[in-house]
């Protein structure tokens, strides 16, 4: 087509003008910017610019009014419905309103096996044990399904769970990204903070707090410093040669991220320019940066309460140490003959900037300076000297070279391999550290300025820290202590506030998108006008509302939606609910969802009965497939991935993976896990062959379904049809029916028939179950047919979904 | 996909649903008829581009390291007159540099000779004589700028234009807007030569914002390129199928009480993908059919061209089946020079280097040719940076993201031309400038796609693959 009849037909649907208009403006205004960029010759970051369209304005917004979501939270009184019986909270009555106006009912209760395992892996991400399922199902006392959901809550299982989802938009991992990807050491704990907060029911309002400004609020207190490493868990690029440069986008990538998570707000589009669609000036961004601009990063606290994961890395070290010292000792004495060349070195290599703050006097630090200089510190290592001194060695035109250094360089290499031996002795997991956020002692905080076009090298005026002009008329209450501006406790506060009419609603909605697979808003982490509206107004602000004033209680709030009659319903189809609303927008019906990665490779290690339930503690590095060589991380020259001695460790859940930022874990990684590079709001489910051959294909898949079918015979004994009965009780929550069960039979009778053909050809290679307790007796080829059975079930869809 | 996700799919594609269902047309991909509608479920199904491609598929060259374009492609010989000399203060004006006082003297390569090749004339260095018997199939840019003074950064930039991960790479963006053209392999696909994964890993084949299925599929050294192609615990070929029909045959029984669900059925095809793809992709990198002359060409006689060799014949077998997006990273010539990556000792940095690429790349074209794949076919010659006219410990030189060369060839491309120059000693690029963005909004352009209207709604923002730059060279375009 070409462009005249293109945009005839763009301009005939009104929908769509904006999109491709607002694109060519757009373009013309970057162009006339990127220029202006080009000849101040500075450095842009690429995501400085983004493409901000402005949407149709579909609904005549009252121009007086505040976008809805900027608008006080209401407290809405429960509809009248006609279904009276259905209803058995408020949550009811919302949702049954708006499917009676559609003049269908809203479904049935599902029957309770299915209602246990849908609810065990919404609340743990494991399927249930058929024990489990048993004693729910023949439960005849009126309470037993508020018990069951009683019992779920109080397990650590649901902390992880829900910790995994908070996660996703904390950006965690365990490393810092980019082309070095460092270990992070000390991450875990924060992960393990997320986990607790969950189990111990940590009120949303503290949650917000302790990761904005535990530091602050409360230095002394281990676990409001762990509870920072929300802000620390930026991609970093420790090789950075713009310090100032990290600076900014550090303190970017922290306000953007508190922006989308808290706030469900695009903040992020009005750094390069006023928003587009939100009223959130270039003004209003700088100023909400301007409450991060202090903050930097502490690696190494020593923790106020050393445990037992200390205690044995403290050992390990130690024993290391000791048997490493003199080679470590004649290592430093080498260096140290060129340590003053080489840190030298080292610092004259950072940008123009940078450099300025480097050679600075320490007493004429400004506190940008003491940012740059402490990020230098932290990131320094005598790779820095030992890079110089092989320089320096080898290179006889390198302004440092000296024929004496060869020498010296031959023997630190010679040491060098010597240390490599003692690897084996250094601890290969956990941290003797926390990390957390500081201000490095100094309540004065550097200079923000609003920035041409969001570029670091162009600031303009400079702004105080200061909420949203359009959202609120509070002016934040900064009270700097002796070691901290206080700026971050005055913005979590506005934050944590129950007058911030975002916060509530974002985080009720992110736990119905957990539930119902979507939200009562469906753009998860943008509540602007940009985003959706939502499909139930006063449901979300009736969940909002009672959450606020039931303290900010998580527990309660997933209480109040797993006793509700909707989350209950059935997932059958209905024609007629169909008909009305085929996106199921109205939930007449209970939405079907694929498992998320983890809740997939989990459940298979329970069905396996090798799940390991140890809860926290440093991250598990389980096998990669054998054609995975992921060689080293450059940055500390250890192996990006070690597997984990302890199998144990292999057998962890899923969220206890080392999340390394260059290596996704590649079961997980085929099934649309968070993206750790990014604030992941919301999972997406696309159905590929890839996941096919990971269920299929992979050994560590195939090496559970051996050990679910040895769990199967030990449990059901020698007679087939019992043990499909138990398989399927184990993976379903229920017995086959009759026509599943003579497809299986047939199956292996057949695949029996197939072995046995092998064994014809020399070819006697076969599966066996593992963990049999008494293999005696045992048709070797009928158990290897069998496991064979085992694994193609367990990769049937109904696994892998929750109905 | 289930009408749901489907539904926010189009969406977020920014196809406004009330457009799209009134009249069927959807902005990037033209009009749908009812068919073509219900193909949107499956998120790999092919699309219609904005305008007729010029290229179908795309091998992405990537010189890891960043070599130096002064010793392959742009001759200066002012540079061999000042060697040795400090640079004239005018060079660096409006440039950060990164080294205290490092701006050394000016450095030339004493052995290194250019002369002109084809009909074009185009220069080539001694280092690069195969690949010169091809000057005019290539169209060189030679004033390329980027962001950047370290790797990282500037390598993540050339795949997805930010200097910060979270951004999809352009193949994602490409399988994206067209889906696949041959369903039994992957649409995008990485190779990597050397038994290690490239650093940083798959940041830069990621999809970024945009669904994990449009991410590129590293392949692996081997007869068996993806991961989990082979089956599991000695399972006889006889056995899987048997497994997998119980498997179609009880996913079916499921299916029949979601008759709307196609998500579900999507599910049961996928299986039937995968089984074919165990078949497929084996044979799309399985070598041994090639003739001898061929093996030859591409340099896998000589063990200092074979591994890069072997990914260039891997990456025309997966041309010849379809595949859209082919992403190479060329690994080291051996343990010590890993990459081009020349602070010192450039001499012998690139004459290995060169080695390793020169050969098989020139087999890659002369092989596209006769094929008469490069009809449809767009080769591009790309890195990080270039390096500077300057010399570091004397014999190296350092890092140049303002004025370097890249070329493309193939489909669509003004063969024999140059675009763009550096000043006199090649420090930054005179007149207009070509930045990752263009280049991308220039392959897209080949590809039947306009980057501006190729679009995704993430957080709020409407996202495209040029961020909010990039201008097609029309120049570089037949």
């Amino acid at each position: 087509m070409n462009r005249k009849a293109y945009l005839a037909v763009v301009l005939a649907l009104s929908a769509t003008v904006t999109v491709a208009g607002a694109a060519d403006e757009k373009a013309a205004a970057d162009t006339a910017a990127k220029a202006e960029a080009v000849l101040a010759g500075k450095t842009a970051t690429a995501s400085s610019g983004k493409t901000e369209v402005a949407k149709a304005n579909f609904e005549k917004n009252d121009a007086k009014l505040p976008l809805w979501s900027w608008q006080q939270v209401k407290s809405p009184v429960a509809p009248n419905v006609q279904q009276k019986n259905w209803v058995r909270t408020p949550i009811d009555a919302f949702v049954l309103a708006q499917i009676e106006a559609k003049g269908i009912k809203a479904s049935p209760d599902a029957d309770r096996a299915s209602l246990i395992r849908r609810a065990t892996l919404d609340v743990w991400g494991v399927i249930p044990t058929p024990e489990q399922v048993n004693e729910f199902v023949n439960d005849r006392s009126p309470d037993a399904y508020n018990k069951l959901v009683d019992r779920l809550l109080a397990s650590p299982q649901y902390g992880e769970r829900q910790a995994r989802r908070w996660l996703d938009l904390a950006r965690y991992a365990d490393s810092t990204g980019f082309q070095n990807d460092t270990t992070r050491p000390n991450m875990w704990r924060y992960r393990d903070y997320v986990i607790n907060a969950f189990n111990k029911d940590t009120p949303y309002d503290q949650f917000i707090k302790e990761q904005i400004a535990g530091d602050e609020i409360n230095p002394k207190d281990q676990n409001s410093l762990v509870a920072t490493g929300f802000l620390l868990n930026y991609p970093d690029n420790y090789n950075s040669r713009d310090l100032v440069q990290r600076h900014y986008q550090i303190q970017t990538d922290m306000t953007d991220t508190i922006g989308l998570a808290f706030l469900g707000t695009t903040v992020g589009c009005a750094r390069c320019h006023n928003h587009k669609n939100d009223k959130i000036t270039q003004k209003d961004y700088f100023s909400l940066q301007a409450f991060l601009a202090n903050t930097s990063v502490d690696e190494k606290i020593v923790p106020l309460v050393k445990g037992e994961q200390e205690i044995q890395w403290e050992k390990a070290q130690a024993k290391y140490q000791a048997a490493t010292k003199d080679i470590r000792d004649k290592q430093k004495a080498i260096l140290d003959t060129v340590r003053e060349a080489g840190v030298k070195y080292h610092k004259e290599r950072y940008l123009t900037d940078s450099r300025e703050a480097i050679f600075k006097a320490k007493e004429q630090w400004t506190p940008l300076d003491r940012w740059v200089n402490h990020r230098l510190e932290n990131i320094s290592t005598e790779r820095d000297v030992s890079g110089y001194l092989k320089r320096a060695a080898e290179d006889k035109n390198f302004e440092g070279h000296k024929p004496e250094l060869v020498e010296k360089w031959a023997e630190y290499e010679k040491l060098t391999a010597e240390l490599k031996k003692y690897d084996n002795l250094k601890p290969t997991a956990g941290s003797r550290y926390i990390s957390a956020a500081t201000e490095l002692g100094n309540p004065v905080a550097p200079p923000t300025h609003v920035r041409f076009t969001g570029v670091h090298e162009r600031p303009l005026d400079e702004v105080q820290p200061a909420f949203p002009a359009a959202l609120t008329d509070e002016k934040p209450v900064i009270v700097p202590t002796a070691t901290s501006s206080g700026r971050r406790t005055a913005l979590a506060n506005w934050i944590a506030s129950p007058k911030n009419p975002l916060t509530a609603r974002v985080y009720v909605n992110r736990v119905w998108n957990q539930y119902f697979g979507g939200g009562i808003v469906s753009t998860i982490s943008d509540f602007g006008k940009a985003g959706a509206k939502p499909t139930n107004p006063e449901l979300l602000d009736y969940l909002a509302d009672s959450f606020v004033k039931e303290g900010w209680d998580v527990k309660k709030l997933h209480k109040q939606i797993l006793l509700s009659s909707v989350y209950r319903q059935s997932s059958a189809h209905r024609d007629d609910a169909y008909k009305a609303d085929p996106d199921n927008k109205l939930l007449a019906v209970f939405p079907r969802r694929r498992l998320d990665a983890e809740q997939i490779r989990d459940s298979l290690l329970v069905a396996s009965g090798k799940i390991e339930d140890k809860v926290g503690g440093p991250s598990v590095f389980p096998p990669l497939p054998a054609n995975v060589n992921v060689g080293v991380n450059n940055f500390d020259n250890n192996p990006a991935w070690t597997v984990s001695k302890d199998w144990h460790d292999h057998n962890r859940r899923s969220i206890y993976v080392f999340t390394r930022r260059s290596v996704s874990y590649p079961m997980l990684e085929v099934f649309d896990p968070a993206n750790p590079q990014l604030v992941h709001s919301k999972r997406d489910v696309t159905t590929t062959p890839l996941q096919a051959l990971t269920l299929f294909n992979s050994d560590i898949v195939f090496g559970w379904s051996q050990a679910l079918a040895g769990r199967v015979i030990n449990e059901a004994g020698n007679d087939d049809s019992a043990r499909l009965d138990k398989l399927y009780q184990i993976l379903f929550a229920r017995s086959p029916e009759s026509s599943e069960k003579s497809a299986l039979r047939e199956f292996l009778s057949k695949q029996e028939k197939e072995i046995k053909n092998k064994t014809v050809d020399g070819k006697f290679e076969i599966s066996t179950p593992t963990g049999l307790k008494n293999a005696q007796g045992q048709d070797p080829v009928h158990l290897a047919a069998f496991v064979d059975l085992v694994h193609t079930v367990a990769n049937s869809s109904e696994f892998s979904y929750r109905f | 996909m289930n009408d749901k996700s489907r539904r926010e799919f189009l969406l977020k594609s920014g196809m406004g649903l009330g457009g799209a269902a009134l009249s069927g047309f959807i902005p990037g991909f033209g009009y749908l008829t009812a068919a073509s509608a219900a193909e949107l479920i499956d998120p790999l199904a092919p699309k219609a581009p904005h305008f007729p491609a010029k290229v179908k598929t795309v091998i992405w060259l990537h010189q890891n390291g960043a070599p130096s374009t002064l010793d392959l492609y742009d001759y200066k010989p002012e540079l061999v007159k000042l060697a040795g000399k400090p640079i004239p203060e005018s060079f660096l004006k409006g440039i950060k540099t990164s080294t205290q006082g490092g701006i050394t003297k000016l450095f030339n390569s004493p052995k290194r000779q250019f002369k002109q090749y084809g009909e074009s004339g185009a220069w080539f260095s001694d280092l690069l004589p195969n690949l010169a018997q091809h000057a005019d199939k290539m169209a060189f840019i030679k004033s390329s700028v980027t962001v950047g003074a370290t790797h990282d950064i500037s390598i993540l930039k050339l795949n997805t234009g930010d200097v910060n991960p979270g951004r999809p790479s352009l193949g994602a963006w490409i399988n994206y807007a067209l889906g696949s053209a041959n369903k039994d392999l992957p649409s995008y696909v990485v190779l990597y030569s050397g038994d290690r994964e490239p650093s940083a890993g798959s940041v830069n084949w990621s999809a970024g914002f945009l669904p994990a299925v449009y991410q590129g599929v590293a392949f692996r050294p081997g007869a068996s390129p993806i991961l989990h192609l082979d089956r599991p615990g000695g399972l006889a070929a006889s056995e899987q199928k048997n497994a997998l029909a119980l498997l179609k045959n009880l996913n079916l029984k499921r299916a029949a009480y979601y008759p709307e669900d196609t998500e579900l059925q999507a599910r049961i095809r996928a299986y039937e993908l995968a089984e074919r793809m165990q078949a497929t992709a084996p044979e799309a990198v399985d070598l041994s059919k090639e003739s001898e002359a061929t093996r030859e060409a591409y340099g896998l006689n000589d063990e200092a061209t074979k591994a890069y060799g072997e990914v260039l014949l891997r990456a025309r077998r997966l041309t010849e089946r379809g595949v859209r997006f082919i992403q190479v990273v060329n690994g080291g010539a051996d343990n010590e020079i890993t990459s081009w990556d020349a602070h010192n000792s450039l001499e012998e940095n690139h004459s290995k280097m060169a080695k390793l690429v020169d050969k098989p790349i020139a087999a890659l074209l002369a092989d596209l040719k006769e094929r008469g794949l490069l009809e449809t076919t767009l080769v591009v010659w790309a890195s990080e940076f270039g390096r500077t006219p300057w010399g570091e410990s004397g014999d190296g030189r350092d890092h140049n993201p303002w004025g370097y060369t890249q070329w493309v060839a193939g489909a669509g491309i003004k063969a024999g031309t140059t675009f763009g120059q550096t000043d006199e000693i090649g420090v930054q690029s005179q007149g207009q400038t070509v930045d990752t963005y263009d280049l991308h909004a220039t392959v897209l352009q080949l590809l039947g796609l306009n980057h501006l209207k190729t679009t995704f709604l993430h957080d709020g923002r409407s996202e495209r693959p040029t961020v909010v730059y990039g201008e097609v060279i029309k120049d570089l375009l037949a």
